[in-house]
């Protein structure tokens, strides 16, 4: 009994005095997101594009919008009771897969909704990463007097999933489109305002006059039921920002494979 | 990365390939083909954040590493060693627009049980892939010393993800 728990102990250690660690669990995903309308599933493909074998977990969780655009995630126990719901209507598995390297594995997402579901949109967001492996010692350090650190980031992609039941409408504006030049990058920016029982997603363009494409465009741009108006800004180069200022026609349209339709246009001038 | 990208074409492949199959049942024969192309995202994991070592020298301290890979080290402080912030490349579908997630602390813990606290920062909040090597964060961070910690080998995780809308 006291070999190994000196050796496990001696483990410990070697883990903390790793040195710099090779890069393991690099990971696609695809499709990037999800929305479920009817009873059926659908499947997601994760792929391990590192140059070794890695474990990963998939997991659901919460995540609320903020003003600025980014999702935070949410303590389960903090969750709404709708929030809750939709963590409980989507199965999905395989939940931990060890993937040798380039091996693509399909995750099956499935939909179990209650028959007295209320009408509405339920959101999470499913959480790919990979799981840590443990360091080899590439490197001996004494720290008699000092402090070693390692900290090892658990990093991975989350997607939205999606159910929708019933007729659900949602309309948005677009406002205060501006280059805002305050931090020294120039920065296009606006707000999207939205009203309705669902989000809206699709693309953002600028169109100028006597110009037949459009002179900036951006695609994967959400306002999620729970904030009523958010913030956008995009980063742009010099050329960009010259060629943007003027009038111009804003639009924020829906995916083509979503019907394509514009969700909010306006005129303005931008300076 | 071309290689990624065929991958990930293949790997659309082979699930359009079963949706295709199922519906081709219910379809009269009239020999189209069809292939889905699934958007896709790629995160990899360029650099760790690396604090390099650190010595009590006269007392406790903050040891500071930007995001663009810089140290500033207290003066109560002896630090040395490489240093280096994380670093994340994303890629996928031109023009997405993807927000990033970083917690803003960390709790490391060292293997006789002392703890000490580091914040982190990220280089963005959000990105919009332009299909270039620009397409990448940062996340550095503050490590906070106490006067009285503890030698020895600290170490902690932190999860960073890249979040569609």
């Amino acid at each position: 009994m006291r070999l190994p728990k000196f050796m496990s102990g001696l483990c410990l250690v070697a883990l903390g005095l790793a040195g710099p660690a090779q890069a393991a669990g690099d990971l696609l995903v695809a499709p990037t997101r999800v929305v479920l309308d009817g009873a059926r599933g659908t499947e997601v493909i994760l792929n391990n594009i590192d140059s070794e074998t890695a474990t990963y977990r998939v997991s659901l969780e919460v995540r609320r919008m903020n003003a600025d655009g980014t999702l935070d995630e949410i303590a389960p126990e903090k969750a709404t009771a709708a929030e809750t719901q939709a963590l409980n209507m989507i199965t999905y598995a395989p939940r931990r897969i060890e993937l040798a390297p380039n091996q693509p594995q399909a995750i099956r997402i499935g939909l179990r909704t209650p028959a007295d579901l209320p009408d509405g949109e339920y959101r999470v967001h499913m959480l790919f990463r990979a799981i840590p492996t443990a360091r080899s010692v590439t490197e001996t350090q004494t720290t008699d007097t000092g402090l070693s650190i390692a900290l090892t980031p658990i990093y991975g992609v989350t997607i939205p999933v999606i159910i929708r039941k019933g007729a659900l409408k949602a309309t948005a504006s677009i406002g205060d489109a501006r280059i805002d030049r305050s931090t020294g990058q120039p920065e296009l920016a606006l707000s999207l305002s939205r009203e309705g029982n669902r989000s809206t997603y699709g693309r953002i363009r600028v169109l100028k006059p006597g110009k037949s494409t459009p002179v900036f465009e951006v695609r994967g741009v959400a306002v999620y039921p729970e904030v009523t108006k958010r913030a956008v800004s995009f980063p742009i180069d010099a050329q960009t920002a010259a060629q943007l200022a003027g009038p111009v026609t804003v639009q924020y349209l829906e995916d083509v494979d979503a019907g394509g339709r514009v969700i909010a246009e306006t005129q303005t001038v931008i300076r | 990365m071309n290689i990624r990208t065929l991958k990930a074409v293949a790997a659309g492949s082979v699930l359009a390939l079963g949706l295709v199959s199922g519906a081709a049942n219910a379809a009269t024969a009239d020999g189209t083909a069809r292939a889905t192309i699934l958007q896709q995202v790629t995160v990899t994991n360029t650099s760790d954040l690396q604090f390099g070592t650190v010595a009590i020298g006269t007392g406790g301290g903050a040891v500071t590493v930007a995001t663009g890979g810089a140290r500033t080290c207290a003066t109560t402080l002896v630090c040395s060693g490489a240093t280096t912030a994380a670093g994340f490349s994303v890629s996928g579908a031109t023009g997405m627009n993807v927000a990033i997630s970083v917690p803003g602390s960390v709790t490391l813990t060292e293997t006789g049980g002392a703890t000490m606290a580091a914040t982190l920062t990220s280089s963005a909040a959000s990105l919009t892939l332009a299909g270039t090597a620009a397409d990448a964060f940062r996340v550095g961070g503050t490590l906070n010393v106490g006067a009285s910690q503890a030698a020895g080998a600290y170490a902690g995780t932190f999860t960073v993800t890249v979040n569609y809308q």
